[in-house]
């Protein structure tokens, strides 16, 4: 019996997951595990794998498409089976202002053709889900972007028709090269490559997706390979995201950095003896040690532990601690809920996890939202100072910086070379002034100078 | 005040002059020598009329082959000097009037920036909006003790020789060595080649100038590669092969044909503070120096030591000085070696895609494929190799080596530069009987590569 696999709800705010390739085409015989595709919300990536093993029959979506959680993605099952009963319901795009006519008309009208049956078979939240947005009242579907609901079977990709709208091409024009005669990118490429003389080789590198730069540098003005530049990077979920808050952080903030340094003779001698305890003893690095002293700080420093939202500043109770992490993916700040209620070592073990669970990219959505502060540490990168971008709505983060040795005049007039590990603190001005972000700082290096007090392990 | 002043007149000068003259501007050109430059006084054309007497020598000791019995012939260098006079003659006065033509006014003289806008020349200033320097390259002295002596040639000298040398030593396997060795050997002297680098034809496609290598080899010229020479005394050469002991040589001449170097002193390059080097003047795709109005064309740029390349230089350059959209493109410059058998290349050479790390296949046939090689020659052999991108087959180069290839690369270069396709150039028709139809197979084959 033929087998629908859907698009798991990987978090509790998770409603749409963006499907970024295909592993396996429609007739490739997949085993159980397997993985069919790489998916990706905006905060993590993941693989959807088989549940079970056979052939794949249909894929109902293609590379790039967002699609809504609980829905199928494609069949797995026996040749000749059939799943046409499987085939998701496509949500109906919202008509809003500005949206070209000829592009929603153009997109329906196939669809509706093709999608005459609802999933029936199965109850539950897959179809429940699949009402909801496909109901009577499109209107009331404000939640998903337009732009994010791809049709299975569309006349045009979205990235066509943003391209032909950005370029003032009109789709009515154009013929498509995809399967059913769906309009893609390349063939509006095509298209307005077709206005400008374009030798037959740059052709073929427009269609596959490279851009025009300037005019054409060839016999009489043609377009040469040479004119045309590879199509953009494609850019992740995850990066996208980290590039808008990023930048927004930077617009709607008023941030400033302060950089000190602490003594951490007491920080390293604490670690060399965690070293050297016995096997066993949780291993409590130089990262978890500060982190750990710098929840201490935050709790005596409260003001840092808030959220600025639209004028509006509110004191967070609990110290949910993210910390940033360097992954193949890009950064990802996983969350320790409540981190004022760990011990060290307790501490020390969920960072760890978290941090093994980031790098693998099985971060769940739940694991990376609600942070109160950040932590982020170059340190072990050799960085000596830097200036972290706050995550709004948090008004502060702490950056911490690479152990150095510094000579300390002594009480008695000496100089001898002390480890003092540097200190970066971003603030955000709205809310809180250079005079007690130093303040905090400061307290933050007393927690640090005296660790050893602090942390009994 | 003119609108532009050239310096040089060789074919890079006097063609951006006569265009800059044809575009209606006021043109002066300056010339301490004679018009044509190197290429039509003691390059290109003296040695290409140089190599067609050789020929036709060579033809005429196989011309029994052809039903033509001839007493033994023999070779007259005076009368060749003759002719090249004549050749040169006829091509000079062309110059001459397509100077006139175009209102190019001719200045005698050596020509010296005496500042951004100003020219000097036998003592008298002229000014210009736009100076473009052309003064072109001269044979390169290597380091080599000795090289200045009697018996030395250089690539100038060599078209003076009243007689038949019995021995000649030609240091330098570059296009320069390669056409005189060609030479030489078809009048009857013993050819000796001494090169530094492991093969000879440096630049070309490596199948190409293997084969030519191997060609060359068994007509009778000798060569030593990887070879350094020591020092010239007198007549005799001192050299070392790698790995072997340093050895002497005697020949009645020894050619220094170790390439060219650009002409950068005595124009005033450093007092108007024009970026220049022994290696050439520095511009960009149009011609332009890091001086304002100050433009440069041609060998004495040190890209490519081309006739051609320089006149397309001017040309471009004088487009760009009076505001006509133009710019050089590099990638589809056909290059040819006169040496018999010739070697005729554009675009990529097979070495330069595997460095890039471009896929490509290729097609390679033999010449004597097309009927009309076979009708034009007794046991000669040649290759024609087309390379094209993998995916697209777009053709990246061209390279073959048989007489008569010189005339039909153009076809290839026209090819590349409308970045035909495999596909698109198979459908061009090649007319019958002609050694270019192997072109034609060329392209046939690499559509369809033997798997």
């Amino acid at each position: 019996m033929a087998t629908p696999v859907e698009m798991p709800k990987l978090g509790n705010t998770v409603e749409h997951c963006l499907l970024v390739a295909w592993r396996k085409r429609k007739g490739d015989v997949v085993s159980t595990g397997e993985v069919l595709a790489e998916m990706e919300t905006d905060k993590a990536t993941f693989d959807l794998t088989a549940p079970k093993g056979g052939t794949v029959l249909e894929l109902f979506f293609d590379d790039g498409a967002m699609v809504p959680v609980f829905t199928n993605v494609c069949v797995i099952g026996e040749v000749g089976e059939s799943f046409e009963e499987y085939r998701p319901k496509v949500p109906v795009r919202p008509v809003t202002a500005g949206t070209p006519v000829s592009a929603i008309a153009g997109s329906a009208q196939p669809v509706a053709g093709q999608v005459a049956v609802a999933p029936a078979s199965d109850g539950g939240p897959n179809l429940a889900r699949s009402r909801a947005s496909n109901g009577a009242q499109p209107a009331a579907q404000p939640v998903v972007p337009a732009e994010s609901i791809v049709a299975p079977v569309g006349r045009m990709s979205p990235r066509a028709r943003r391209l032909a709208a950005e370029r003032g091409l009109d789709s009515a024009t154009l013929t498509g090269s995809g399967p059913g005669g769906r309009i893609l990118e390349r063939d509006v490429r095509a298209e307005l490559g077709s206005t400008v003389p374009v030798s037959r080789t740059a052709r073929y590198l427009l269609e596959s997706g490279y851009e025009i730069r300037g005019a054409g540098s060839g016999l009489g003005g043609m377009v040469r390979a040479s004119d045309l530049v590879p199509p953009p990077l494609r850019f992740t979920g995850m990066r996208e995201r980290i590039a808008r808050r990023m930048g927004e952080s930077l617009a709607s903030t008023a941030q400033y950095t302060l950089h000190a340094s602490a003594d951490a003779t007491n920080l390293l001698a604490l670690r060399r003896d965690i070293k050297a305890s016995p096997p066993g003893t949780p291993d409590i690095t130089i990262n978890d040690l500060v982190a750990f002293c710098v929840i201490r700080a935050v709790l005596e420093v409260p003001a840092v532990n808030a959220e600025f939202i639209e004028g509006r500043l509110y004191q967070r109770a609990h110290v949910n601690l993210g910390f940033a992490c360097d992954t193949p993916r890009g950064l990802v700040v996983p969350v320790v809920h409540h981190a004022e209620e760990l011990s060290v070592a307790e501490l020390s073990g969920r960072m760890s996890a978290l941090a093994t669970r980031a790098l693998e990219g099985t971060l769940g959505a739940d694991d990376m939202v609600d942070a109160t502060f950040t932590v982020s540490n170059l340190g072990g990168l050799g960085v000596e100072s830097f200036t972290p971008v706050i995550n709004p709505p948090q008004v502060a983060i702490l950056g911490v910086d690479a152990i150095t040795l510094r000579p300390v005049r002594m009480p008695d007039g000496g100089v001898e070379f002390v480890d003092v590990i540097g200190l970066s603190a971003t603030f955000d001005h709205q809310v809180i002034d250079g005079a007690p972000g130093a303040r905090f700082l400061n307290v933050v290096k007393q927690k640090i100078a005296s660790v050893r007090s602090l942390c009994s392990i | 005040m003119f609108d532009l002043i050239v310096i040089g007149a060789g074919p890079g000068g006097y063609e951006a002059a006569a265009h800059a003259g044809g575009l209606g501007k006021s043109v002066a050109l300056v010339e301490k020598a004679e018009l044509g430059g190197t290429c039509l006084n003691v390059g290109c054309i003296p040695a290409k009329t140089f190599l067609r007497s050789s020929r036709l020598f060579r033809e005429c000791r196989e011309a029994a082959a052809f039903g033509i019995i001839l007493d033994a012939p023999s070779f007259d260098m005076p009368s060749l000097l003759v002719r090249k006079d004549n050749v040169v003659g006829t091509l000079k006065r062309g110059v001459s009037s397509l100077l006139r033509s175009t209102g190019v006014e001719v200045l005698n003289g050596t020509g010296r920036l005496v500042g951004r806008n100003a020219v000097e020349v036998a003592g008298e200033r002229y000014e210009a909006a736009n100076i473009l320097i052309a003064s072109g390259s001269r044979p390169a002295t290597p380091p080599i003790p000795g090289i200045d002596g009697e018996r030395v040639l250089d690539s100038t000298s060599a078209f003076e020789l009243k007689e038949v040398p019995e021995r000649i030593a030609i240091v330098g396997g570059g296009y320069i060595g390669l056409e005189f060795a060609s030479f030489f050997h078809e009048i009857g002297a013993q050819v000796t080649v001494y090169e530094a680098l492991t093969r000879i034809a440096s630049g070309c496609d490596g199948d190409i100038g293997d084969e030519l290598l191997k060609i060359l080899r068994r007509g009778g010229i000798e060569f030593h590669l990887s070879c350094s020479v020591l020092g010239i005394e007198g007549s005799t050469l001192h050299y070392q092969d790698a790995g072997s002991a340093p050895a002497s040589d005697s020949a009645t001449y020894i050619l220094n044909a170790t390439g060219r170097a650009p002409i950068v002193s005595d124009l005033g390059l450093e007092e108007v503070g024009v970026d220049a080097s022994p290696r050439g003047i520095r511009v960009d795709d149009q011609g332009r120096t890091n001086v304002p109005n100050i433009w440069a064309c041609g060998d004495v740029t040190g890209r490519h030591m081309l006739a051609h390349v320089a006149v397309r230089e001017g040309i471009v350059a004088v487009n760009s000085m009076f505001g006509r959209p133009d710019r050089m493109r590099y990638d589809a410059i056909p290059a040819v070696i006169y040496s018999h058998p010739e070697v005729s290349m554009v675009g990529k050479t097979e070495e330069e895609l595997q460095a890039a790390g471009i896929e490509y296949r290729k097609g390679v046939v033999p010449m004597a494929l097309a009927g009309r090689f076979l009708v034009e020659h007794v046991r000669e052999t040649g290759i024609v190799k087309v390379l094209a991108g993998a995916a697209h087959g777009e053709i990246l180069g061209v390279h073959a080596i048989g007489d008569l290839s010189s005339e039909f690369i153009v076809a290839a270069g026209a090819m590349i530069e409308a970045e035909m396709t495999l596909a698109q150039a198979s459908e061009v028709i090649f007319p019958h009987p002609t050694v270019a139809e192997a072109l034609h197979a060329a392209i046939l084959k690499a559509q369809r590569p033997v798997a």
